[in-house]
Protein backbone atom coordinates (compact mmCIF):
# COMPACT_ATOMS: atom_id res chain seq x y z
CA UNK A 1 0.00 0.00 0.00
CA UNK A 2 1.47 3.38 -0.96
CA UNK A 3 2.31 5.58 1.98
CA UNK A 4 0.42 8.86 1.89
CA UNK A 5 2.83 11.74 2.48
CA UNK A 6 2.03 13.81 5.58
CA UNK A 7 0.45 17.07 4.57
CA UNK A 8 2.30 20.10 5.92
CA UNK A 9 0.42 21.92 8.68
CA UNK A 10 0.93 25.20 6.84
CA UNK A 11 1.76 25.55 3.17
CA UNK A 12 2.01 28.46 0.77
CA UNK A 13 2.35 28.17 -3.02
CA UNK A 14 3.02 31.26 -5.10
CA UNK A 15 1.30 33.37 -2.45
CA UNK A 16 1.14 37.02 -3.54
CA UNK A 17 -0.58 40.17 -2.42
CA UNK A 18 -0.68 43.43 -4.33
CA UNK A 19 -2.17 46.54 -2.73
CA UNK A 20 -3.64 49.34 -4.81
CA UNK A 21 -2.57 52.56 -3.16
CA UNK A 22 -3.73 56.09 -3.96
CA UNK A 23 -0.86 58.34 -5.01
CA UNK A 24 -1.13 61.99 -4.10
CA UNK A 25 1.28 64.91 -4.26
CA UNK A 26 1.90 67.38 -1.47
CA UNK A 27 -0.15 70.45 -0.68
CA UNK A 28 -3.65 71.79 -1.13
CA UNK A 29 -3.62 71.88 -4.95
CA UNK A 30 -2.70 68.19 -5.13
CA UNK A 31 -5.38 67.25 -2.61
CA UNK A 32 -8.06 69.15 -4.59
CA UNK A 33 -6.87 67.54 -7.82
CA UNK A 34 -7.09 64.10 -6.22
CA UNK A 35 -10.77 64.72 -5.51
CA UNK A 36 -11.47 64.55 -9.23
CA UNK A 37 -8.66 62.48 -10.61
CA UNK A 38 -7.04 59.76 -8.54
CA UNK A 39 -3.83 58.07 -9.50
CA UNK A 40 -3.20 54.60 -8.19
CA UNK A 41 -0.05 52.66 -7.75
CA UNK A 42 0.23 48.90 -7.34
CA UNK A 43 2.44 47.90 -4.45
CA UNK A 44 3.60 44.29 -4.36
CA UNK A 45 3.56 43.53 -0.63
CA UNK A 46 4.17 39.79 -1.08
CA UNK A 47 5.48 38.14 -4.27
CA UNK A 48 5.12 34.44 -5.00
CA UNK A 49 6.15 33.05 -1.64
CA UNK A 50 6.49 29.27 -1.21
CA UNK A 51 7.08 27.29 1.97
CA UNK A 52 5.90 24.31 4.01
CA UNK A 53 5.73 24.16 7.78
CA UNK A 54 5.23 20.86 9.59
CA UNK A 55 3.06 20.31 12.65
CA UNK A 56 4.80 21.39 15.85
CA UNK A 57 7.43 23.57 14.18
CA UNK A 58 8.33 27.02 15.52
CA UNK A 59 9.29 29.30 12.68
CA UNK A 60 10.49 32.89 12.84
CA UNK A 61 9.36 35.29 10.13
CA UNK A 62 11.98 37.97 9.88
CA UNK A 63 12.51 40.95 7.65
CA UNK A 64 12.71 44.73 7.88
CA UNK A 65 9.64 46.97 8.32
CA UNK A 66 7.32 46.73 5.32
CA UNK A 67 8.90 43.46 4.14
CA UNK A 68 5.54 41.69 3.88
CA UNK A 69 5.63 39.60 7.08
CA UNK A 70 2.37 40.81 8.54
CA UNK A 71 0.64 40.69 5.15
CA UNK A 72 1.70 37.04 4.85
CA UNK A 73 0.43 36.28 8.37
CA UNK A 74 -2.85 38.01 7.58
CA UNK A 75 -3.31 35.86 4.49
CA UNK A 76 -2.50 32.70 6.45
CA UNK A 77 -4.97 33.64 9.19
CA UNK A 78 -7.73 34.38 6.67
CA UNK A 79 -7.87 38.16 7.17
CA UNK A 80 -6.71 38.97 3.64
CA UNK A 81 -7.51 37.45 0.30
CA UNK A 82 -4.33 36.93 -1.72
CA UNK A 83 -3.97 38.47 -5.18
CA UNK A 84 -2.60 35.14 -6.42
CA UNK A 85 -1.42 31.78 -5.14
CA UNK A 86 -2.67 29.20 -2.68
CA UNK A 87 -2.31 28.45 0.99
CA UNK A 88 -3.53 25.75 3.33
CA UNK A 89 -3.48 25.93 7.11
CA UNK A 90 -4.52 22.93 9.22
CA UNK A 91 -6.18 21.50 6.12
CA UNK A 92 -8.24 24.62 5.34
CA UNK A 93 -8.06 27.45 2.82
CA UNK A 94 -7.65 30.33 5.30
CA UNK A 95 -9.63 33.10 3.56
CA UNK A 96 -12.74 30.90 3.34
CA UNK A 97 -12.86 31.48 7.12
CA UNK A 98 -14.65 28.24 7.92
CA UNK A 99 -15.66 27.83 11.56
CA UNK A 100 -13.46 24.71 11.88
CA UNK A 101 -10.46 26.72 10.72
CA UNK A 102 -11.09 29.69 13.01
CA UNK A 103 -11.38 27.35 15.99
CA UNK A 104 -7.98 25.83 15.21
CA UNK A 105 -5.97 29.03 14.87
CA UNK A 106 -5.18 32.09 16.90
CA UNK A 107 -3.45 35.32 16.05
CA UNK A 108 -1.95 37.44 18.76
CA UNK A 109 -1.13 40.95 17.61
CA UNK A 110 1.25 42.86 19.87
CA UNK A 111 -0.16 46.18 18.70
CA UNK A 112 -3.88 45.35 18.71
CA UNK A 113 -6.07 44.37 21.58
CA UNK A 114 -9.13 42.19 21.73
CA UNK A 115 -9.79 42.99 25.40
CA UNK A 116 -12.59 45.39 26.29
CA UNK A 117 -11.12 48.22 28.36
CA UNK A 118 -13.97 48.86 30.74
CA UNK A 119 -14.47 45.36 32.09
CA UNK A 120 -12.15 42.86 33.83
CA UNK A 121 -10.30 40.31 31.64
CA UNK A 122 -12.28 37.45 33.19
CA UNK A 123 -15.48 38.72 31.50
CA UNK A 124 -13.81 38.74 28.09
CA UNK A 125 -12.36 35.25 28.71
CA UNK A 126 -15.80 33.83 29.52
CA UNK A 127 -17.29 35.30 26.34
CA UNK A 128 -14.45 33.81 24.30
CA UNK A 129 -15.11 30.44 25.96
CA UNK A 130 -18.71 30.65 24.70
CA UNK A 131 -17.76 31.93 21.23
CA UNK A 132 -15.26 29.09 20.75
CA UNK A 133 -17.70 26.66 22.39
CA UNK A 134 -15.09 25.36 24.81
CA UNK A 135 -16.71 22.89 27.25
CA UNK A 136 -16.91 24.40 30.73
CA UNK A 137 -14.49 21.95 32.41
CA UNK A 138 -11.90 22.29 29.65
CA UNK A 139 -12.25 26.09 29.76
CA UNK A 140 -11.58 26.19 33.49
CA UNK A 141 -8.63 23.81 33.22
CA UNK A 142 -6.97 25.74 30.38
CA UNK A 143 -7.62 29.05 32.10
CA UNK A 144 -6.09 27.79 35.36
CA UNK A 145 -3.03 26.50 33.50
CA UNK A 146 -2.50 29.70 31.54
CA UNK A 147 -3.05 31.90 34.56
CA UNK A 148 -0.50 29.90 36.52
CA UNK A 149 2.06 29.85 33.70
CA UNK A 150 1.78 33.60 33.28
CA UNK A 151 1.40 34.28 37.00
CA UNK A 152 -1.56 36.59 36.55
CA UNK A 153 -4.30 35.47 38.95
CA UNK A 154 -4.34 38.94 40.54
CA UNK A 155 -5.20 40.56 37.21
CA UNK A 156 -8.38 38.69 36.41
CA UNK A 157 -10.79 40.98 38.19
CA UNK A 158 -9.22 44.38 37.49
CA UNK A 159 -10.60 46.50 34.62
CA UNK A 160 -8.26 46.18 31.65
CA UNK A 161 -7.73 49.95 31.50
CA UNK A 162 -5.93 49.76 34.86
CA UNK A 163 -3.39 47.15 33.71
CA UNK A 164 0.16 47.84 32.51
CA UNK A 165 1.30 47.09 28.96
CA UNK A 166 2.92 43.79 30.02
CA UNK A 167 -0.13 42.76 32.03
CA UNK A 168 -2.39 43.50 29.07
CA UNK A 169 -0.16 41.39 26.84
CA UNK A 170 -0.56 38.48 29.25
CA UNK A 171 -4.32 38.91 28.96
CA UNK A 172 -4.07 38.95 25.15
CA UNK A 173 -2.20 35.66 25.28
CA UNK A 174 -4.76 33.99 27.52
CA UNK A 175 -7.54 35.32 25.25
CA UNK A 176 -5.74 33.92 22.23
CA UNK A 177 -5.03 30.51 23.75
CA UNK A 178 -8.18 29.62 25.68
CA UNK A 179 -9.48 27.51 22.82
CA UNK A 180 -6.12 25.72 22.58
CA UNK A 181 -5.31 26.59 18.96
CA UNK A 182 -3.11 24.17 17.06
CA UNK A 183 -1.72 26.98 14.89
CA UNK A 184 -0.53 30.16 16.56
CA UNK A 185 0.43 33.34 14.71
CA UNK A 186 2.37 35.69 16.95
CA UNK A 187 2.92 39.14 15.47
CA UNK A 188 5.39 41.13 17.58
CA UNK A 189 4.17 39.56 20.82
CA UNK A 190 6.89 41.15 22.94
CA UNK A 191 6.51 44.66 21.55
CA UNK A 192 7.24 47.26 24.20
CA UNK A 193 7.81 44.78 27.02
CA UNK A 194 10.71 44.87 29.46
CA UNK A 195 13.50 42.30 29.29
CA UNK A 196 12.25 40.09 32.11
CA UNK A 197 8.72 40.01 30.68
CA UNK A 198 10.15 39.15 27.26
CA UNK A 199 12.07 36.22 28.77
CA UNK A 200 9.00 35.03 30.59
CA UNK A 201 6.87 35.06 27.44
CA UNK A 202 9.57 33.24 25.49
CA UNK A 203 9.60 30.44 28.07
CA UNK A 204 5.84 30.40 27.91
CA UNK A 205 5.75 30.02 24.09
CA UNK A 206 8.31 27.23 24.30
CA UNK A 207 6.25 25.41 26.90
CA UNK A 208 3.04 25.85 24.88
CA UNK A 209 4.73 24.52 21.76
CA UNK A 210 6.13 21.53 23.65
CA UNK A 211 3.05 20.55 25.63
CA UNK A 212 0.41 21.11 22.93
CA UNK A 213 2.46 20.29 19.84
CA UNK A 214 1.26 23.59 18.37
CA UNK A 215 2.71 25.06 15.21
CA UNK A 216 3.90 28.60 15.83
CA UNK A 217 4.87 31.35 13.42
CA UNK A 218 6.46 34.33 15.09
CA UNK A 219 7.35 37.72 13.71
CA UNK A 220 9.48 39.96 15.82
CA UNK A 221 11.98 42.72 15.47
CA UNK A 222 13.72 41.48 18.60
CA UNK A 223 16.24 38.96 17.31
CA UNK A 224 16.47 37.60 20.85
CA UNK A 225 12.88 36.32 20.43
CA UNK A 226 13.80 34.54 17.22
CA UNK A 227 17.09 33.08 18.42
CA UNK A 228 15.53 31.86 21.66
CA UNK A 229 12.48 30.26 20.05
CA UNK A 230 12.88 29.45 16.38
CA UNK A 231 15.31 26.84 15.05
CA UNK A 232 14.07 27.78 11.58
CA UNK A 233 13.66 31.22 10.06
CA UNK A 234 12.00 32.50 6.92
CA UNK A 235 13.48 35.78 5.79
CA UNK A 236 11.31 38.08 3.70
CA UNK A 237 12.48 41.28 2.10
CA UNK A 238 10.49 43.52 -0.24
CA UNK A 239 7.84 40.83 -0.44
CA UNK A 240 10.22 38.11 -1.61
CA UNK A 241 11.41 35.07 0.27
CA UNK A 242 15.18 35.39 0.59
CA UNK A 243 16.00 32.55 2.94
CA UNK A 244 14.26 29.56 4.48
CA UNK A 245 16.30 27.36 6.79
CA UNK A 246 18.16 27.16 10.08
CA UNK A 247 19.06 30.42 11.75
CA UNK A 248 22.68 29.30 12.10
CA UNK A 249 22.75 28.51 8.37
CA UNK A 250 21.72 32.08 7.61
CA UNK A 251 24.71 33.36 9.54
CA UNK A 252 27.00 30.95 7.70
CA UNK A 253 25.74 31.95 4.29
CA UNK A 254 25.66 35.62 4.99
CA UNK A 255 28.73 36.07 7.03
CA UNK A 256 31.27 33.46 6.01
CA UNK A 257 33.72 34.61 8.65
CA UNK A 258 34.49 34.06 12.31
CA UNK A 259 35.58 36.45 14.98
CA UNK A 260 38.47 35.36 17.19
CA UNK A 261 38.68 37.16 20.51
CA UNK A 262 41.80 36.79 22.60
CA UNK A 263 43.65 38.31 25.52
CA UNK A 264 47.43 38.38 25.76
CA UNK A 265 49.07 37.64 29.10
CA UNK A 266 50.69 41.10 29.19
CA UNK A 267 47.69 43.01 27.92
CA UNK A 268 46.98 44.44 24.43
CA UNK A 269 50.06 44.92 22.25
CA UNK A 270 51.00 45.49 18.63
CA UNK A 271 51.00 42.08 16.92
CA UNK A 272 51.45 40.69 13.44
CA UNK A 273 48.66 38.52 11.97
CA UNK A 274 48.55 36.16 8.98
CA UNK A 275 47.30 37.84 5.76
CA UNK A 276 43.91 36.11 5.99
CA UNK A 277 43.09 37.76 9.34
CA UNK A 278 42.19 41.40 10.04
CA UNK A 279 42.55 43.05 13.39
CA UNK A 280 39.33 44.60 14.72
CA UNK A 281 39.08 47.62 17.01
CA UNK A 282 39.65 46.24 20.50
CA UNK A 283 37.27 46.46 23.41
CA UNK A 284 38.47 46.44 27.04
CA UNK A 285 41.64 44.31 27.50
CA UNK A 286 40.64 41.80 24.80
CA UNK A 287 41.75 41.95 21.18
CA UNK A 288 39.80 40.61 18.23
CA UNK A 289 40.39 39.67 14.62
CA UNK A 290 38.18 38.60 11.74
CA UNK A 291 39.00 35.72 9.43
CA UNK A 292 37.23 33.39 7.00
CA UNK A 293 35.64 30.23 8.38
CA UNK A 294 38.19 28.05 6.58
CA UNK A 295 41.17 29.97 7.91
CA UNK A 296 39.89 30.20 11.50
CA UNK A 297 41.69 27.05 12.76
CA UNK A 298 45.01 28.13 11.21
CA UNK A 299 44.79 31.67 12.60
CA UNK A 300 43.85 30.29 16.03
CA UNK A 301 46.84 27.97 16.16
CA UNK A 302 49.13 30.77 14.88
CA UNK A 303 48.01 33.01 17.75
CA UNK A 304 48.42 30.27 20.34
CA UNK A 305 51.88 29.28 19.05
CA UNK A 306 53.25 32.78 18.49
CA UNK A 307 52.02 34.75 21.48
CA UNK A 308 51.43 34.14 25.13
CA UNK A 309 47.63 33.91 25.08
CA UNK A 310 45.67 34.04 28.36
CA UNK A 311 42.21 33.58 26.85
CA UNK A 312 40.78 32.84 23.37
CA UNK A 313 37.30 32.28 21.90
CA UNK A 314 36.12 31.74 18.32
CA UNK A 315 32.67 33.22 17.65
CA UNK A 316 30.11 33.71 14.91
CA UNK A 317 29.36 37.36 14.16
CA UNK A 318 26.36 38.64 16.17
CA UNK A 319 23.06 37.72 14.48
CA UNK A 320 21.87 41.34 14.60
CA UNK A 321 24.85 42.35 12.45
CA UNK A 322 24.07 39.55 9.98
CA UNK A 323 20.42 40.53 9.70
CA UNK A 324 21.30 44.19 9.40
CA UNK A 325 23.53 43.28 6.47
CA UNK A 326 20.60 41.58 4.67
CA UNK A 327 18.24 44.46 5.39
CA UNK A 328 20.78 46.91 3.99
CA UNK A 329 21.75 44.91 0.94
CA UNK A 330 18.40 43.23 0.26
CA UNK A 331 19.84 39.87 -0.66
CA UNK A 332 21.32 36.74 0.83
CA UNK B 1 -25.53 28.76 14.79
CA UNK B 2 -23.74 29.52 18.05
CA UNK B 3 -26.48 31.31 20.02
CA UNK B 4 -24.68 30.85 23.35
CA UNK B 5 -21.72 32.78 21.95
CA UNK B 6 -24.01 35.54 20.66
CA UNK B 7 -25.75 35.80 24.02
CA UNK B 8 -22.42 35.98 25.86
CA UNK B 9 -21.32 38.74 23.50
CA UNK B 10 -24.47 40.74 24.27
CA UNK B 11 -23.93 40.34 28.02
CA UNK B 12 -20.31 41.44 27.75
CA UNK B 13 -21.15 44.48 25.62
CA UNK B 14 -23.93 45.37 28.02
CA UNK B 15 -21.57 45.13 31.01
CA UNK B 16 -19.03 47.27 29.21
CA UNK B 17 -21.59 49.91 28.18
CA UNK B 18 -23.07 50.10 31.66
CA UNK B 19 -19.64 51.21 32.86
CA UNK B 20 -20.13 54.33 30.72
CA UNK B 21 -23.88 54.69 31.27
CA UNK B 22 -23.59 58.43 32.01
CA UNK B 23 -22.22 58.98 28.51
CA UNK B 24 -25.00 56.98 26.86
CA UNK B 25 -27.70 58.66 28.94
CA UNK B 26 -26.46 62.08 27.86
CA UNK B 27 -26.62 60.84 24.24
CA UNK B 28 -30.17 59.57 24.80
CA UNK B 29 -31.14 62.90 26.33
CA UNK B 30 -29.76 64.68 23.24
CA UNK B 31 -31.86 62.48 20.95
CA UNK B 32 -34.99 63.25 22.96
CA UNK B 33 -34.69 67.00 22.45
CA UNK B 34 -35.90 67.41 18.80
CA UNK B 35 -39.11 65.36 19.23
CA UNK B 36 -39.66 67.10 22.58
CA UNK B 37 -39.41 70.52 20.89
CA UNK B 38 -41.94 69.48 18.23
CA UNK B 39 -44.18 68.01 20.94
CA UNK B 40 -44.42 71.48 22.47
CA UNK B 41 -44.70 73.23 19.07
CA UNK B 42 -47.62 71.11 17.85
CA UNK B 43 -49.42 70.81 21.18
CA UNK B 44 -49.23 74.60 21.55
CA UNK B 45 -50.38 75.07 17.92
CA UNK B 46 -53.36 72.82 18.57
CA UNK B 47 -54.30 74.71 21.76
CA UNK B 48 -57.97 73.96 22.43
CA UNK B 49 -58.58 73.17 18.73
CA UNK B 50 -57.50 70.33 16.47
CA UNK B 51 -54.87 70.35 13.70
CA UNK B 52 -55.46 67.80 10.91
CA UNK B 53 -57.84 66.00 13.25
CA UNK B 54 -55.39 65.80 16.18
CA UNK B 55 -55.95 67.62 19.45
CA UNK B 56 -53.40 68.64 22.08
CA UNK B 57 -53.52 65.38 24.02
CA UNK B 58 -53.16 63.32 20.84
CA UNK B 59 -50.11 65.33 19.76
CA UNK B 60 -48.53 64.68 23.17
CA UNK B 61 -49.33 60.96 22.91
CA UNK B 62 -47.96 60.84 19.37
CA UNK B 63 -44.69 62.58 20.26
CA UNK B 64 -44.05 60.57 23.43
CA UNK B 65 -44.36 57.47 21.25
CA UNK B 66 -42.06 59.07 18.66
CA UNK B 67 -39.47 59.59 21.42
CA UNK B 68 -39.67 55.89 22.34
CA UNK B 69 -39.71 54.69 18.73
CA UNK B 70 -36.78 56.94 17.82
CA UNK B 71 -34.71 55.61 20.73
CA UNK B 72 -35.62 51.99 20.08
CA UNK B 73 -34.84 52.13 16.38
CA UNK B 74 -31.77 54.39 16.47
CA UNK B 75 -28.70 52.39 15.55
CA UNK B 76 -25.57 53.61 17.35
CA UNK B 77 -23.65 50.62 16.03
CA UNK B 78 -23.49 51.89 12.49
CA UNK B 79 -21.47 54.87 13.61
CA UNK B 80 -18.79 52.53 14.94
CA UNK B 81 -18.77 49.95 12.12
CA UNK B 82 -16.98 52.41 9.81
CA UNK B 83 -14.28 53.00 12.45
CA UNK B 84 -13.94 49.28 13.03
CA UNK B 85 -13.17 48.81 9.32
CA UNK B 86 -10.99 51.93 9.04
CA UNK B 87 -8.77 51.22 12.02
CA UNK B 88 -8.43 47.49 11.43
CA UNK B 89 -10.37 46.41 14.54
CA UNK B 90 -12.37 44.28 12.13
CA UNK B 91 -9.42 41.85 12.32
CA UNK B 92 -10.54 40.79 15.79
CA UNK B 93 -14.11 40.24 14.60
CA UNK B 94 -12.96 38.23 11.59
CA UNK B 95 -10.69 35.92 13.58
CA UNK B 96 -13.55 34.62 15.72
CA UNK B 97 -15.73 31.68 14.75
CA UNK B 98 -18.87 33.81 14.95
CA UNK B 99 -20.40 35.88 12.13
CA UNK B 100 -19.09 39.46 12.64
CA UNK B 101 -22.61 40.89 12.44
CA UNK B 102 -23.16 39.34 15.89
CA UNK B 103 -20.85 42.03 17.26
CA UNK B 104 -23.14 44.67 15.74
CA UNK B 105 -26.28 42.93 17.03
CA UNK B 106 -24.73 42.63 20.49
CA UNK B 107 -24.01 46.36 20.56
CA UNK B 108 -27.54 47.09 19.30
CA UNK B 109 -29.32 44.98 21.90
CA UNK B 110 -27.02 46.00 24.74
CA UNK B 111 -27.44 49.63 23.71
CA UNK B 112 -31.23 49.43 23.73
CA UNK B 113 -31.21 48.13 27.29
CA UNK B 114 -28.83 50.86 28.49
CA UNK B 115 -30.78 53.64 26.74
CA UNK B 116 -34.15 52.39 27.95
CA UNK B 117 -32.96 52.53 31.58
CA UNK B 118 -32.97 56.30 31.03
CA UNK B 119 -35.68 56.87 28.42
CA UNK B 120 -38.50 54.84 30.01
CA UNK B 121 -38.51 56.65 33.37
CA UNK B 122 -38.15 60.05 31.68
CA UNK B 123 -41.00 59.30 29.24
CA UNK B 124 -43.09 58.04 32.16
CA UNK B 125 -42.61 61.28 34.07
CA UNK B 126 -43.42 63.32 30.94
CA UNK B 127 -46.58 61.24 30.43
CA UNK B 128 -47.67 61.91 34.04
CA UNK B 129 -47.03 65.64 33.65
CA UNK B 130 -48.44 66.20 30.15
CA UNK B 131 -51.40 63.75 30.12
CA UNK B 132 -51.25 62.25 26.62
CA UNK B 133 -54.25 60.75 24.82
CA UNK B 134 -54.14 57.56 22.81
CA UNK B 135 -57.00 55.90 20.97
CA UNK B 136 -55.76 52.45 20.09
CA UNK B 137 -57.67 49.35 19.07
CA UNK B 138 -56.30 45.95 20.04
CA UNK B 139 -55.61 45.23 16.39
CA UNK B 140 -53.48 48.34 16.12
CA UNK B 141 -51.71 47.32 19.30
CA UNK B 142 -50.89 43.94 17.76
CA UNK B 143 -49.79 45.46 14.43
CA UNK B 144 -47.55 47.94 16.26
CA UNK B 145 -45.15 45.21 17.46
CA UNK B 146 -43.99 43.86 14.06
CA UNK B 147 -44.03 47.39 12.62
CA UNK B 148 -41.67 48.55 15.38
CA UNK B 149 -39.38 45.51 15.05
CA UNK B 150 -39.15 45.98 11.30
CA UNK B 151 -38.61 49.71 11.75
CA UNK B 152 -35.58 48.89 13.90
CA UNK B 153 -34.35 46.28 11.40
CA UNK B 154 -34.82 48.65 8.46
CA UNK B 155 -33.04 51.53 10.20
CA UNK B 156 -30.25 49.21 11.32
CA UNK B 157 -29.64 47.47 7.96
CA UNK B 158 -30.03 50.70 5.99
CA UNK B 159 -27.33 52.30 8.14
CA UNK B 160 -25.29 49.08 8.08
CA UNK B 161 -24.90 48.97 4.31
CA UNK B 162 -24.02 52.66 4.30
CA UNK B 163 -21.43 52.07 7.04
CA UNK B 164 -19.96 49.14 5.09
CA UNK B 165 -19.09 51.51 2.26
CA UNK B 166 -16.08 52.27 4.51
CA UNK B 167 -14.46 49.33 2.71
CA UNK B 168 -14.19 51.71 -0.28
CA UNK B 169 -14.44 55.26 1.04
CA UNK B 170 -12.71 55.91 4.35
CA UNK B 171 -15.28 58.37 5.71
CA UNK B 172 -18.45 56.77 4.37
CA UNK B 173 -20.09 57.41 7.74
CA UNK B 174 -20.87 60.93 6.54
CA UNK B 175 -23.72 59.27 4.63
CA UNK B 176 -25.23 58.37 8.01
CA UNK B 177 -25.63 62.09 8.70
CA UNK B 178 -27.77 62.35 5.56
CA UNK B 179 -29.79 59.32 6.66
CA UNK B 180 -30.38 60.93 10.07
CA UNK B 181 -31.46 64.21 8.46
CA UNK B 182 -33.92 62.45 6.14
CA UNK B 183 -35.29 60.43 9.05
CA UNK B 184 -35.76 63.66 10.98
CA UNK B 185 -37.58 65.35 8.08
CA UNK B 186 -39.60 62.53 6.58
CA UNK B 187 -40.27 60.02 9.36
CA UNK B 188 -42.76 62.02 11.37
CA UNK B 189 -40.46 63.86 13.79
CA UNK B 190 -40.78 67.39 12.39
CA UNK B 191 -44.47 66.80 11.82
CA UNK B 192 -46.76 63.77 11.78
CA UNK B 193 -46.98 62.27 8.30
CA UNK B 194 -50.57 63.48 7.91
CA UNK B 195 -49.39 67.08 8.32
CA UNK B 196 -46.65 66.99 5.67
CA UNK B 197 -47.29 69.08 2.51
CA UNK B 198 -48.90 66.92 -0.19
CA UNK B 199 -45.82 66.85 -2.44
CA UNK B 200 -43.47 65.92 0.41
CA UNK B 201 -45.88 63.30 1.72
CA UNK B 202 -46.13 61.71 -1.74
CA UNK B 203 -42.34 61.31 -1.82
CA UNK B 204 -42.05 60.29 1.83
CA UNK B 205 -44.67 57.57 1.36
CA UNK B 206 -42.39 55.67 -1.03
CA UNK B 207 -39.01 56.34 0.61
CA UNK B 208 -37.75 54.12 3.45
CA UNK B 209 -37.38 56.81 6.15
CA UNK B 210 -41.01 57.04 7.28
CA UNK B 211 -40.90 53.31 7.99
CA UNK B 212 -37.91 53.67 10.32
CA UNK B 213 -39.62 55.70 13.08
CA UNK B 214 -43.04 57.18 12.33
CA UNK B 215 -44.93 54.28 10.78
CA UNK B 216 -45.32 52.13 13.95
CA UNK B 217 -46.34 55.24 15.92
CA UNK B 218 -48.95 56.15 13.29
CA UNK B 219 -50.36 52.63 13.71
CA UNK B 220 -50.47 52.76 17.52
CA UNK B 221 -51.97 56.24 17.62
CA UNK B 222 -54.79 55.10 15.35
CA UNK B 223 -53.93 57.36 12.42
CA UNK B 224 -53.92 54.68 9.71
CA UNK B 225 -56.95 53.00 8.12
CA UNK B 226 -56.49 49.26 7.44
CA UNK B 227 -55.68 49.74 3.73
CA UNK B 228 -52.98 52.35 4.47
CA UNK B 229 -51.53 50.12 7.15
CA UNK B 230 -51.24 47.15 4.80
CA UNK B 231 -49.66 49.28 2.08
CA UNK B 232 -47.25 50.63 4.72
CA UNK B 233 -46.27 47.10 5.78
CA UNK B 234 -45.68 46.13 2.14
CA UNK B 235 -43.42 49.14 1.56
CA UNK B 236 -41.61 48.55 4.86
CA UNK B 237 -40.97 44.89 4.05
CA UNK B 238 -39.76 45.73 0.53
CA UNK B 239 -37.25 48.32 1.80
CA UNK B 240 -36.12 45.97 4.57
CA UNK B 241 -35.52 43.17 2.06
CA UNK B 242 -33.50 45.56 -0.11
CA UNK B 243 -31.47 46.82 2.88
CA UNK B 244 -30.65 43.25 4.00
CA UNK B 245 -29.73 42.29 0.43
CA UNK B 246 -27.44 45.32 0.05
CA UNK B 247 -25.82 44.61 3.43
CA UNK B 248 -25.02 41.03 2.43
CA UNK B 249 -23.70 41.91 -1.03
CA UNK B 250 -21.61 44.86 0.17
CA UNK B 251 -20.21 42.83 3.09
CA UNK B 252 -19.10 40.02 0.77
CA UNK B 253 -17.59 42.34 -1.82
CA UNK B 254 -16.05 44.59 0.83
CA UNK B 255 -14.40 41.71 2.62
CA UNK B 256 -12.59 40.70 -0.55
CA UNK B 257 -11.35 44.24 -0.85
CA UNK B 258 -10.52 44.63 2.80
CA UNK B 259 -6.93 45.59 3.26
CA UNK B 260 -6.38 45.30 6.97
CA UNK B 261 -4.73 48.48 8.10
CA UNK B 262 -1.39 48.74 9.84
CA UNK B 263 1.47 46.40 10.58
Amino acid sequence: MPIKPIEPHISARGLSKTYRVVERGEGLAASIKSLFHRRYQNVDAVCEINFNIQRGEMVGFIGPNGAGKTTTLKMLSGLLHPSAGEARVAGYVPWERKTGFLKRISMVLGNKSQMLWDIPPMDTFRVLGEIYQVPRAAFQQTLDELVELLDMSALLTKPVRNLSLGERMKCELVAGLLHQPEVLFLDEPTLGLDVSMQNRLRSFFKAYNRTRGATIILTSHYMADVTALCPRVILIHRGRLLYDGELSGLAERLAPFKIIRFALTNGPAAIALPESAHLLPSEDDHMACRTSREDAPAVTSYLLNTYSVADLTVEDPPIEAVIDQVYQEGEV
Amino acid sequence: MNYQGGLALIKRTWASWLQARGFFWVLAFGWMIPPLIYLFVWSTAAGEQTVAGMDRGEFIGYYLLIILSNQLTYSTTNWTVGDVIRYGQLNTWLLRPLPPIFEAFAAEIAGKVVFMLFVLPVSGILALLLRPELHTTWMEGVAFVPALLMAWALRFFWGYWLALLAFWATRADSLLVIQDSLVFLLSGVVAPFALLPAGVAAVARWLPFRYMVGFPVEILSGQLPAGEMLLGFAIQIAWLALAVFLSIVIWKKGLRRYAAVGG
